[in-house]
């Protein structure tokens, strides 16, 4: 005969993880569930009282999403791993669910680093899904991956949002490896991918999805190129997409937009016949950050696209990107304003 | 005649004269049977659309694309302004062709193989395609291509197949639900603002109503593109035609296509993604060009 044991058997596996922030009336969030099993580590530093509140898009006032109603408080959570990486074999799988009229920042501590696989089918997972009620917002901006040499990875973020609604910022950038011991994207596989789907009721009260976004990244010897990758990435040794959609980023998005449309013209040329024009302090900080662009060897775009803008950048060394990213963010500061200046820690 | 019956020699010579031609009729009649074998309408009908297909003109517009290439040639400016962009532009194309494949073929597939689903394949592709640049130059080509297929092939093939009449049950329900999905598409993209017309699924689905075989139509997809930016290289005095062309009948060229259209031949398209990621960056900077003779 058996031993029975008197508890109930455990549900979780292992690197399964979940935060719900929910919100108690009537304007504080709260984080009321955060679990994680080995090799997922979630921390949750004490909530940051909102900040000033952040200017409210004008279209948003109008439909009286938010004003008095205002969280209270950010929340955020850490996503860490045992040892600071992903050891061949893991799996990751977190599900996230933020209600109505709350805020959440994802952060991590330091590139989420991929380790050596003894086996190029051995690939390592990250799953997340997130899912956002209308007027909640999302702030994803962790360090980049860097998946080390003979590693195989795949990660998925896919966010569902409700009726459509609800405000995101993240971002998804990857690296070379470890440059400074001569790894220059020697992966066997990395992939990422990111999806962005509208959920709403259909008349049986079965929800129906609609993809709204795809954001696919497959690096693999696929392709017939007979180019190595490093080859294929033209001298960068990162690349990133940024999306940015919902009410709470609209001058976000407008701001990446606006810096793209100024951007100079590739294969312009000065003629002197410009009159110098006394620049004001954000024109003097755009000229400097083109130029910082052109030394970093760094290159983007921005696209509007579906109500999402959409952008992509890459450049020669990490740090290149990792600062211009920054400065944007920093100069355009409707993030910090609303979400505080530990949102943009990773870009530190 | 009685002289020429006595003759042995003669004789020998009428038998040997009657065998020669006996043999020929014969030759005659297996060979005018194997043509006959081989040229069943329908395949004769496919090759004809493929043929039609292949135009250079198609997609209608396409000479307004180079898919990126200018971008990337602005990109990659050479310190002597005199050296070759000949060895950049066939890296190009070998990272082109390999996007195309990645992105945009599982959809060609899948079209084919599933015309009801077109305007989901339409809206996820549309939900894929990251930039503006790349969006708009797909869209015109979608559009442009089922103008051809509603002004020019449609009536063309409608009496056709009022012609084939009922020889086919089985084939002609397949097609007719095609053609259905192809009628109700055109229908809604004049009514649904959320209609785009993509290239790459329509491709599919008219190669479908015109029954070319789909490893022809996926290998005519790749191979179009790899014309139409070999063609913008020419107008970019990158080379010249005559090497433009060797460049296209190139083993090399053929051989890629060929792996490539096996390699995706059983991706889904939820796989499909970009492989090249600066890829998306040269596209969507194209907008940035000083000076600019395409559209994408």
């Amino acid at each position: 005969m058996s031993f029975k044991s008197p508890f109930a058997p455990s549900t979780s596996k292992p690197g399964q993880g979940s935060i719900v922030v929910a919100l108690l009336p009537p304007n504080t969030p709260v984080l009321r569930n955060v679990e994680y099993q080995y090799p997922l580590k979630l921390v949750a530093p004490n909530p940051l009282p909102s900040p000033v509140s952040p200017p409210v898009p004008e279209h948003a006032a109008e439909q009286g999403a938010r004003g008095p109603t205002t969280p209270s408080l950010i929340h955020t959570v850490f996503l860490l791993t045992y040892g600071g990486g992903i050891v061949a074999g893991d799996s990751i799988d977190l599900n996230i669910s933020l209600e109505s009229r709350t805020r959440l920042v994802l952060l991590t501590q330091g590139s989420t680093k991929i380790f050596k696989t003894p086996n190029p089918s051995i690939v390592s997972r990250q799953h997340m899904t997130v899912k956002l009620a209308v007027d909640s917002a999302l702030v994803y901006l962790p360090d980049p991956v860097q998946p080390f040499a003979q590693t195989a990875f795949s990660q998925s973020q896919i966010y569902n949002l409700e009726d459509g609604q609800g405000s995101l910022c993240a971002c998804d950038w990857v690296t070379s490896g470890r440059s400074a011991r001569g790894e220059n994207w020697d992966i066997y596989e990395y992939r990422s991918r990111n999806e962005v789907w509208a959920l709403s009721p259909d008349f049986d009260g079965n929800s129906k999805k609609k993809l709204l976004l795809r954001d696919n990244l497959i690096l693999d010897k696929t392709g017939q190129t007979n180019m190595a990758l490093s080859e294929r990435m033209d001298g960068h040794s990162v690349f990133g997409t940024l999306i940015i959609r919902g009410p709470m980023f609209a001058d976000l998005q407008k701001f990446f937009l606006g810096e793209f449309e100024a951007l100079p013209r590739i294969g312009g040329r000065n003629w002197g016949d410009q009159v110098q024009m006394e620049l004001n302090r954000g024109e003097q900080w755009r000229i400097d950050r083109q130029q910082r662009e052109k030394s970093d060897g760094l290159v983007w775009s921005a696209a509007n696209v579906r109500g999402f803008v959409l952008v992509k950048f890459a450049s020669r060394e990490v740090e290149g990107s990792r600062n211009w990213l920054r400065d944007m963010v920093r100069e355009e500061g409707s993030l910090v304003r609303g979400f505080g200046e530990r949102s943009i820690l990773c870009l530190k | 005649m009685s002289a020429n019956n006595d003759n042995p020699q003669s004789l020998k010579d009428e038998i040997a004269e009657l065998e020669r031609r006996l043999q020929d009729a014969k030759s005659r009649l297996g060979h005018s049977v194997s043509i006959t074998a081989q040229a069943t309408p329908p395949s004769d009908a496919a090759l004809h659309a493929l043929l039609l297909l292949s135009d250079s003109a198609l997609p209608l517009g396409s000479f307004a694309f180079s898919s990126g290439l200018e971008s990337y040639l602005a990109h990659h400016k050479h310190s002597p302004p005199s050296a070759s962009q000949l060895p950049s532009f066939h890296t190009f194309l070998r990272l082109s062709l390999s996007t195309l494949a990645s992105t945009a073929l599982p959809y060609v597939l899948e079209a084919y193989r599933n015309p009801g689903g077109i305007e989901t394949l339409d809206n996820d592709f549309d939900a894929s395609t990251p930039c503006t640049v790349a969006r708009r130059a797909s869209i015109a080509q979608g559009r442009a291509l089922l103008a051809v297929w509603d002004r020019s092939f449609r009536a063309q093939h409608s009496n056709a197949r009022t012609q084939a009449g009922i020889s086919s049950g089985i084939n002609r329900a397949q097609g007719d639900s095609a053609i259905e999905a192809l009628a109700s598409f055109s229908t809604s993209l004049r009514t649904s603002g959320d209609i785009n017309a993509h290239l790459a699924p329509l491709w599919g689905l008219i190669t479908r109503v015109l029954s070319v075989p789909l490893h022809d139509s996926a290998y005519l997809f790749l191979f179009s593109h790899a014309r139409t930016v070999i063609s913008a290289a020419v107008r970019a005095s990158v080379m010249g035609p005559y090497q433009a062309q060797a460049v296209l009948a190139s083993g090399e060229l053929q051989n890629r296509i060929r792996t490539l259209v096996e390699e995706g031949w059983d991706k889904r398209v939820e796989d499909a993604g970009q492989s090249v990621p600066v890829m998306d960056l040269w596209v969507g900077r194209h907008e940035k060009l000083y000076s600019r003779i395409f559209n994408s």
